[in-house]
């Protein structure tokens, strides 16, 4: 069901307010706007025209809501702050993560070792982050002093066109059976490699007494998980929390193996050859770099498609009583 | 800037705290958001939705106005009242607004040559 535009507006401004004033500021913001489209339908508008017109005279849903919350803003002022909000948000969500994986990875290239790889991803993490921030703000303090305000910015003024659409993604059949055959095809792989494929097998052997069974566990739960997301009515970031979690206890101990050269299997690293190039060498690497890329990928993936469905969801916000 | 921008501005800054005033003395009769702006409009106020649904509540978070939901008619509204402190708080506002006009007037009148 697509919202509609009254619907878009109030949620915009509600995801702003603290939760406990949602309820009682729904309410009675749903009130006003009523009382003046019922003003300008008694003064002769049709019920469509007038709705935009009020929506337009209330203005920015940003604004109204950083009214609601009271919030003081002044290093960046209240015209530029949504925009620099928006954007620290997105580096944040994707540059930051995208530049620890390169450069860990950067890392493992050169030196192959779970220790140091650490110890550059968080060194990276922090002065990237630090940096990130400073030089956004640093811009944006520069514009408001020197007066580019936000309606150059964003494209002109505000006006209702502008709400976002919040429709919710369901989730259908193909993407459950989609979520469900990538965890399947691990495991068949897994148990397969044992036997076929190559000679030796390809992974280390000596892992059944742990480590392979634990990725099949894990690999079974992610299937859980595919089940449990396409039951769950609403995404939500427990779901982050949670998909975050099976990620770092399924690619954390994948990516430590690797590192410590536990993951294949020597005998088949032996059979290979490459000619001048170390096989160990590049399948770690390459290893590791798949580990780390779909880790963060899955994550982000599901952060961005979580804080969609949050934000569009009338479940998670209180509606009129 | 352009000069009209530039009073616009400054309009606005001296009408700011005037819609405080105008609304704890308008709610001394019970009233709503879109009731009051529409009083307040009518009285002569140029205050917009957008600043004076955030004010109502933010003067009912410091005492000033109380509030309560009438459920009986077909859409329910959020009543303010004002409180006996807000009643004093504008008293006071009256009060500083009576000595600043003296003062401007005092300020405006073609003074007495002093020797």
């Amino acid at each position: 069901m697509a919202a509609t535009l009254l619907d878009r507006y109030v949620f915009t401004v509600l995801r702003r307010v603290p939760e406990a004033q949602r309820t009682d500021i729904d309410r009675e913001l749903r009130a006003s706007i009523a009382d003046a489209v019922d003003a300008r339908v008694d003064g002769g508008e049709p019920p469509d025209a007038a709705l935009e017109a009020t929506l337009l005279e209330l203005g920015d849903p940003e604004h109204l809501a950083d009214g609601y919350a009271g919030r003081r803003q002044y290093l960046i002022g209240p015209d530029l702050f949504p925009i620099w909000r928006a954007i620290l948000k997105m580096l944040y969500t994707i540059v930051l993560p995208i530049v620890v994986v390169v450069a860990v990875a950067g890392k493992l290239l050169a030196d192959p070792g779970i220790g140091p790889a650490i110890g550059v991803g968080i060194g990276t993490l922090l002065t990237v982050g630090v940096h990130l921030a400073f030089w956004t703000t640093a811009v944006f303090a520069i514009m408001e002093r020197t007066g580019v305000g936000r309606a150059e910015l964003s494209g002109g003024p505000w006006t209702p066109e502008k709400l976002p659409r919040y429709e919710r993604q369901y989730h259908n059949l193909a993407n459950l059976a989609g979520a469900l055959i990538w965890p399947a095809l691990m495991a068949a792989a897994l148990v397969v490699q044992q036997f076929a494929i190559t000679d030796e097998p390809v992974l280390d052997p000596d892992n059944w007494t742990f480590w392979w069974p634990y990725v099949l566990v894990l690999l079974a739960l992610y299937g859980a998980y595919a089940v449990w997301t396409y039951r769950r009515p609403v995404w939500n970031h427990t779901v982050t929390a949670v998909y975050a979690g099976l990620s770092v206890l399924l690619w954390g101990p994948v990516v430590w193996l690797l590192a410590d050269h536990r993951f294949y299997n020597p005998e088949f690293l032996s059979g290979l050859d490459w000619g001048a190039e170390d096989p160990q060498r590049w399948l770690t690497v390459s290893g590791i770099l798949f580990a780390l890329v779909s880790a963060v990928w899955g994550v982000v993936d599901v952060a961005i498609r979580a804080e969609r469905s949050r934000r569009g969801s009338p479940a998670a916000i209180p509606t009129i009583v | 800037m352009t000069m009209d921008a530039t009073l616009s501005t400054h309009l606005q800054e001296l009408r700011r705290g005037t819609v405080v005033v105008a609304s704890l003395v308008a709610l001394r009769t019970p009233g709503y958001g879109y009731s009051l702006l529409e009083t307040l409009s009518t009285a002569g106020f140029e205050v917009e939705a957008n600043t004076l649904y955030p004010l109502l509540r933010r003067l009912e978070a410091q005492g000033l106005l109380t509030s309560s939901w009438n459920t009986d008619e077909a859409r329910p509204r959020k009543f303010y009242r004002t409180t006996e402190q807000g009643e004093e708080i504008a008293a006071a506002l009256r009060d500083e607004w009576t000595r600043l006009t003296v003062a401007i007037a005092d300020l405006t009148a073609p003074t007495t040559p002093s020797e």
